[in-house]
């Protein structure tokens, strides 16, 4: 391991360098986007009365001006690089003067609720079903659940998404179908909030497990059926070694590595929110508030938003590159 | 692994489901601990609010006016109702009385009521007027600080009930921007913002309110607002109509289309705002409680807006009369009727939507002098106009829909229109030719040799009527030999809208207030003073950049009458001849908006019978339908 503290170095360069162009990529295409602010902002304003034309170019310029949107593309990269370091995206075009950092603040524990739950639940289920599958491969339930798991895992995310709804929303109306807990209770940590967002979390979770069990299902289950095939499964089965530990300590473990990368990657997207599963289930999260700052052409958000997101992913795939020297002989420190 | 193994990992994994597990009443939208029979639900078209718990509606984006906010806790001056009102259109709301300016408009004098308070108990006074003004005006950069400053040179209240505006220049029309057609300048409290540092970043959280309700709740979220009864809403100008019914309001954010529908079909809300019409047949067909401004075909209320083509008239191609003139008549409008809204539509061959007054004002007096009107192609004289395409789009309808649709001539007029433009591709041609287009084949060339392309902005899935409208006229206009192409915007056709960066988009450009026949709300806006060079940002409306004199002596001459002044509506009859002769936009129809009204646990919403308020759920005079409103049993 004496090559490590060389490897840690080099891969934290990486990480700022990975981060750095990202984050600048971030920067360049959310100001080459043809929507702008200001006339997103004007017609909300005008919309309210017969605004005089005169007026409406007065308040053009009050606008840019206000936005921070009148100095040069050059200064307004300063501005952004200086605030990031400081973790301040600046104010909300679209929700004037609100931090940017509120907002993520406000959504981000939705989010990370239901995506990290839900992420897991997925991955456990997946990988131990499709781990069993693999292993048992005559073993009748588990056939079908990898029949299940190949029939379920090409359809449209929102059909699933739009099934449930019908089915538990309307035809037995047992669950919520939009929002992230029932109106008009206090938000806080009282039983009847906590249940209330625990109910309204089971649709969208369900969905998302329903949807990704099959790929995590299908992938452990073809991992595993290579790994029985290597010599020292094959050796440990010969010498008469218990098929749970066998399945347990020589098949398990060895197939899991990717998995956990995998995983890893699933958690550091949790930033981006689940997009369609927050817009479809109408829930508060961060994907939802991506997709309204694109439509408003708020910078600010967007890039507060995508920025998260970029250090989240990149700090998740730099953890594991620098565990898995430390849990993995096989892994060469290059 | 046995089955039964299967079956216990499966119950383990699944039991601490179980506690949360409801009955179906349990699980239903509604706000808890509120009675049902006393709670209206309505929908907040704005969804998800970002910024939940701002209030200052006069700040520039801050938080939301659809959220019971302008509709129940605010008020302002006047109000103009699309239709026809709880006592005639115009409401005197926080004034006594109608406007009354000196002789060259250059001040306006308001006498207001006395006896209203603010939800804290302050009493309301020509202070709050002032302040209103002040305020915006010494901030710089609120809502209405351009306008404000723009025309006031000083405001004065000489009394606590009167208000004396001194304007820069004349303006016949000031009183408008405190006149709600679906919101206005709305009166802001003194006493509140007088302790305020920076009034442009104050969240005004909790609401101060002068209208009958005062807020109960909200998500920080921003997923819905309760609204309660003022314990005095006597001492609020809507009190003078009654008591409103529900003693709570919530404005929710339902979700999609789908989700509306579901949702009402669960009673969980009672009022949506605007749903597609195949979302509107559904709810028609399988909740005999649920009831639409018309009782049945088109069911639809039409908005004050008139979706057209607006062409870009600074397009070197677009700027010629004959060119535009023979793009409309290439369209057939019942195929686009039921391409946009299946057939569920009212059209207008005037560019004046057919809504509130302007059927009596402009579209009934005018039929005349439209069966009359002659184009002269240069080859052939065609009158255009047929005066029966409402009806033959009720008869076409009919074998499908059967008794939903209307068979007397006036409901017919009333709910699908009067006539359009005939379709005649041949005219068209003779017109393209007289503009020195030419034909090969089936392609019209422009008079330099090269295809005459066409694209048309369209919204996309923001806007799925419009966006469908359009696809239509543009497979006809393909048909008809032009090389026609859907232009999707998808978020940037407010940017590109301003820029002039289009050939032509499918919108709207006409706004009026619907239930008065004055013009002026949209058409000052055209003078060609205010007309931007190409490239340039285009000033509200008028996106179609159209320049003509006879248009700005129209504008000017209204400028000089007042609001109620005869006159004006001789004046707005001489603007739909203009615009017929010279076709800047193509009229279609009205915006229908499908708004669904439930009346499970509420009766008494305004309809096509008794249009006494406007109902979508946005507008700001939509208030007027709580005094209306009563328990369902």
């Amino acid at each position: 391991m004496s090559a490590y503290p060389a490897y840690l170095a080099k891969r934290l360069a990486q990480f700022v360098m990975v981060v750095f162009i990202g984050v600048n990529l971030a920067f360049v295409i959310t100001h080459a986007s043809p929507i702008d602010p200001v006339e997103q902002s004007i017609a909300v304003v005008t919309s309210f009365g017969s605004t005089a034309p005169e007026a409406i170019a007065a308040m053009r310029s009050s606008l840019q001006e206000l936005y921070g949107l009148k100095g040069t593309l050059a200064e307004q990269y300063l501005t952004f690089w200086s605030r990031v370091v400081r973790g301040d995206f600046g104010p909300s075009l679209s929700a004037f003067p609100t931090p940017v950092s509120a907002l993520i603040g406000r959504a981000l524990p939705w989010t990370a609720g239901l995506l990290i739950v839900s992420t897991l639940i997925t991955w456990v289920l997946g990988n131990l079903l499709g781990g069993l599958a693999g292993y048992y491969q005559r073993n009748r339930t588990l056939k079908l659940m990898g029949v299940v798991a190949m029939g379920v895992h090409p359809i449209p995310y929102y059909i699933v998404a739009l099934l449930l709804l019908i089915v538990f929303g309307f035809l037995w109306p047992v669950l919520p179908i939009t929002g992230g807990s029932a109106m008009n209770l206090q938000q806080g940590w009282n039983w009847a909030f906590i249940s209330s967002v625990v109910l309204h979390s089971i649709l969208p979770a369900l969905s998302l497990i329903l949807i990704g069990l099959g790929s995590w299902f299908l992938g452990m289950r073809s991992l595993v059926s290579n790994i029985v095939t290597e010599d020292y499964v094959v050796y440990a089965e010969t010498a008469g070694l218990d098929s749970r530990r066998v399945l347990g300590s020589y098949v398990m473990r060895n197939a899991l590595a990717p998995q956990v990368t995998g995983l890893a990657m699933s958690l550091g997207g949790i930033f981006n929110g689940a997009v369609i599963t927050e817009k479809v289930f109408g829930y508060p999260g961060v994907g939802t508030l991506l997709v309204d700052a694109v439509y408003a052409g708020d910078y600010g958000l967007v890039l507060g938003v995508t920025t998260v997101s970029i250090i989240a992913v990149s700090v998740g795939v730099l953890v594991i590159d620098l565990l898995y020297p430390l849990i993995d002989p096989r892994v060469e420190l290059r | 692994m046995t089955r039964l193994r299967a079956w216990l990992l499966t119950a383990a994994l699944l039991a601490p489901a179980i506690p949360f597990l409801p009955t179906p009443a349990a699980a239903q939208g509604i706000p808890q601990n509120i009675p049902r029979k006393e709670l209206l639900i309505l929908e907040n078209p704005e969804g998800t609010i970002k910024n939940a718990a701002w209030f200052n509606i006069w700040a520039i984006n801050a938080g939301s006016q659809s959220n019971g906010l302008q509709q129940a806790a605010l008020d302002t001056l006047w109000y103009i109702d699309p239709e026809k009102g709880l006592d005639g259109a115009w409401d005197n709301s926080l004034a006594a009385e109608k406007p009354v300016y000196n002789a060259d408009f250059t001040e306006m004098r308001v006498k207001l009521r006395r006896g209203l308070f603010w939800s804290d108990g302050v009493e309301f006074t020509s202070a709050d007027v002032k302040a209103t003004v002040d305020i915006q005006v010494k901030a710089g950069s609120m809502r209405f600080s351009a306008v404000l400053a723009n025309n006031v040179a000083s405001v004065e209240a000489p009394d606590a009930e009167t208000v004396i505006f001194k304007l820069k220049k004349p303006n016949s029309r000031f009183h408008t921007n405190f006149t709600v057609r679906w919101g206005a300048i709305w009166i802001l409290p003194k006493h509140v913002f007088d302790k305020v540092e920076d009034p442009a970043k104050f969240d005004f959280n909790k609401p101060v309110s002068l209208g009958a309700y005062t807020l109960h709740s909200f998500d920080p979220d921003g997923k819905w607002y309760i609204w309660q009864l003022r314990e005095d809403w006597q001492r609020s100008s809507l009190g003078r109509y009654g008591k409103p019914g529900p003693k709570y309001l919530a404005y929710i954010d339902p979700g999609p289309p789908d989700k509306r529908v579901i949702a009402q079909l669960n009673h969980e809300l009672d009022v949506i705002h605007d749903i597609a019409p195949e979302g509107m047949f559904t709810l028609a067909k399988q909740d005999k409680g649920t009831r639409a401004w018309f009782k049945g075909f088109p069911y639809g209320h039409p908005d004050p807006t008139l979706p057209a083509v607006i062409f870009n008239t600074q397009n070197e191609h677009l700027k010629n009369r004959d060119v535009r003139w023979a793009l409309a008549l290439m369209i057939d409008v019942k195929a686009v009727t039921m391409a946009a809204y299946r057939g569920a539509a009212t059209i207008s061959a005037i560019a004046v939507p057919p809504t509130g007054i302007h059927p009596e004002a402009y579209h009934k007096p005018m039929e005349a002098w439209l069966k009359d009107f002659e184009i002269d192609t240069g080859k052939s004289k065609v009158k255009p106009y047929d005066p029966t395409v409402g009806k033959q789009i009720a008869d076409m309808l009919r074998p499908s829909m059967g008794d939903q649709i209307p068979s007397d001539p006036a409901v017919i007029a009333n709910s699908f229109g009067l006539g359009w433009w005939k379709t005649n591709v041949a005219a068209a041609g003779e017109l393209l030719t007289r503009a020195g287009f030419r034909k090969q084949g089936n392609q019209w060339l422009t008079p330099d040799g090269k295809p005459f392309v066409v694209r048309l902005m369209v919204e996309g899935d923001l806007r799925p009527v419009m966006t469908r409208a359009g696809t239509m006229i543009v497979q006809q206009w393909k048909q008809a030999g032009i090389d026609a192409r859907i232009d999707v915007a998808q978020g940037t056709l407010l940017t590109r809208r301003a820029a002039g960066d289009f050939d032509a988009f499918i919108g709207w450009s006409v706004e009026t207030w619907g239930g008065h026949q004055d013009l002026s709300y949209f058409m000052d806006s055209w003078h060609s003073q205010f007309v931007a060079e190409p490239g340039k940002p285009q000033p509200l409306r008028n996106w179609q950049r159209w320049t003509h004199p006879e248009i700005d002596k129209i504008i000017e001459d209204i400028r000089k009458i007042d609001f109620d002044d005869p006159k004006g509506v001789e004046l707005g009859r001489d603007y739909v001849k203009l615009m017929t002769r010279e076709m800047p936009i193509i009229p279609l129809m009205a915006y229908n908006v499908f708004t669904a009204m439930d009346q499970t646990y509420w009766k008494g919403y305004p309809t096509a019978e008794d249009p006494y308020a406007n109902p979508v759920t946005n507008w700001g005079n939509s208030r007027y339908m709580f005094v209306r409103l009563k328990p369902a049993n």
